[in-house]
């Protein structure tokens, strides 16, 4: 019976000792031309040579140890942070508004206020007299910041 | 399997070896694989200016993709999947091209370096002839069937890598095999036989 016969032929041939394979193995064996071979073995020497390749699966790791800490620190940031803090103070509070009718007094630097006013007028005067009269100005816009609201006679 | 020819995994070693820079490896990878990659190309295709720009395509994808490297199954297996694709472009390209049916359906002689005539001595003239013969036949088998039989001759791949390699299930694979078996062995068979010449009686 033929059908039987060629399953019997190829696991032979399977097994590797088919006369067919050692006919084909007694076949001329071309090779690849010299330049050829010079060809590929410089291109691999030069990808050899070069960096070695960014592995992009080493990599990997690192990337998800990098992404899990941030991934951690941004949650502790959250839960325990100040603004968790404040918002345990979150109650509601009363807050005191002055309203006042003209412009607010404004604030003067400490020292220009410990200066005696009328003593600082007479300096101011003195100056005028001795005709330097930029000091003086630069004195009377001093003073006036210390005491916006006093009240100085005509004379001065 | 060829005599001599390793697909063990340290061929996977090797390529592994060259993926971290190790040149050497690749000298020894390209050694052992240049011949029947060549050969495989070669009576693939059956043209000899295709099969070497394949040969160096494939060597240069094989570089180009050392980084992504994983040897997840023999080497050979890895290194003949990229030729088998390069063929698979190159038929492609040669249908687009030429608008008809690709050359490999021709039966055409197959293209391998004639033996010079001061090799061919009388002794040996029928053993020469026998091995065209071979080469002739294998080139007149369907491009699938003789893809499967040209794997398995130059790399020794089994029947289930033959099948990884060209993408086709086991089954595919094993049939395309045994088609081509069948198709050599009854196409040899004439010139295997001893010739039997009829009794001539003279009066």
């Amino acid at each position: 019976m033929p059908e039987k016969r060629v399953p019997d032929e190829f696991d032979e041939y399977l097994r590797g000792d088919s006369a067919l394979s050692r006919q084909y193995r007694r076949e001329s064996a071309p090779a690849p031309p010299h330049a050829l071979d010079r060809l590929v073995l410089r291109q691999a020497f030069r990808s050899a040579k070069s960096k070695a390749p960014l592995q992009s699966q080493s990599l990997a790791p690192l990337a998800f140890a990098a992404s899990v800490l941030l991934s951690v620190a941004l949650v502790l940031a959250i839960v325990f942070g100040p603004q968790a803090a404040r918002r345990a103070d979150d109650k509601p509070r009363v807050l005191q508004v002055s309203v006042y009718k003209t412009d607010p007094p404004r604030a003067a630097p400490a020292s220009l206020r410990e200066r005696n006013p009328a003593a600082w007028l007479e300096d101011i005067a003195a100056l005028r007299r001795a005709g330097r009269d930029r000091e003086a100005d630069n004195e009377m816009r001093r003073f006036r910041s210390a005491y916006p609201d006093y009240l100085i006679s005509v004379s001065e | 399997m060829l005599p001599g020819m390793d697909l063990s995994d340290d061929d996977a070693g090797l390529m592994l070896r060259y993926k971290e820079g190790d040149a050497a490896a690749f000298c020894a990878l390209y050694a052992e694989y240049k011949g029947p990659l060549y050969r495989y190309l070669l009576r693939h295709v059956r043209n000899a200016g295709a099969a070497a720009d394949l040969f160096q395509e494939v060597w240069s994808r094989l570089v180009a993709t050392r980084a992504r490297y994983e040897p997840r199954a023999k080497f050979a297996t890895f290194l003949f999947h990229i030729a088998h694709n390069c063929a698979v472009d190159f038929f492609r390209r040669e249908v687009n091209l030429r608008g008809e049916v690709p050359a490999h359906e021709h039966h055409e002689p197959p293209l391998e370096p004639e033996v010079p005539e001061y090799q061919r001595p009388d002794r040996v003239a029928e053993f020469i002839e026998q091995q065209s013969a071979l080469l002739a036949a294998v080139a007149a088998l369907p491009q699938e069937q003789r893809e499967a039989f040209l794997l398995r001759e130059e790399t020794g791949l089994t029947v289930e890598e033959i099948a990884r390699v060209t993408d086709v299930p086991v089954e595919t694979a094993k049939s395309r095999l045994r088609y081509a078996i069948r198709k050599l062995k009854k196409s040899l068979s004439p010139m295997q036989e001893p010739e039997v010449l009829p009794l001539r009686t003279y009066a």
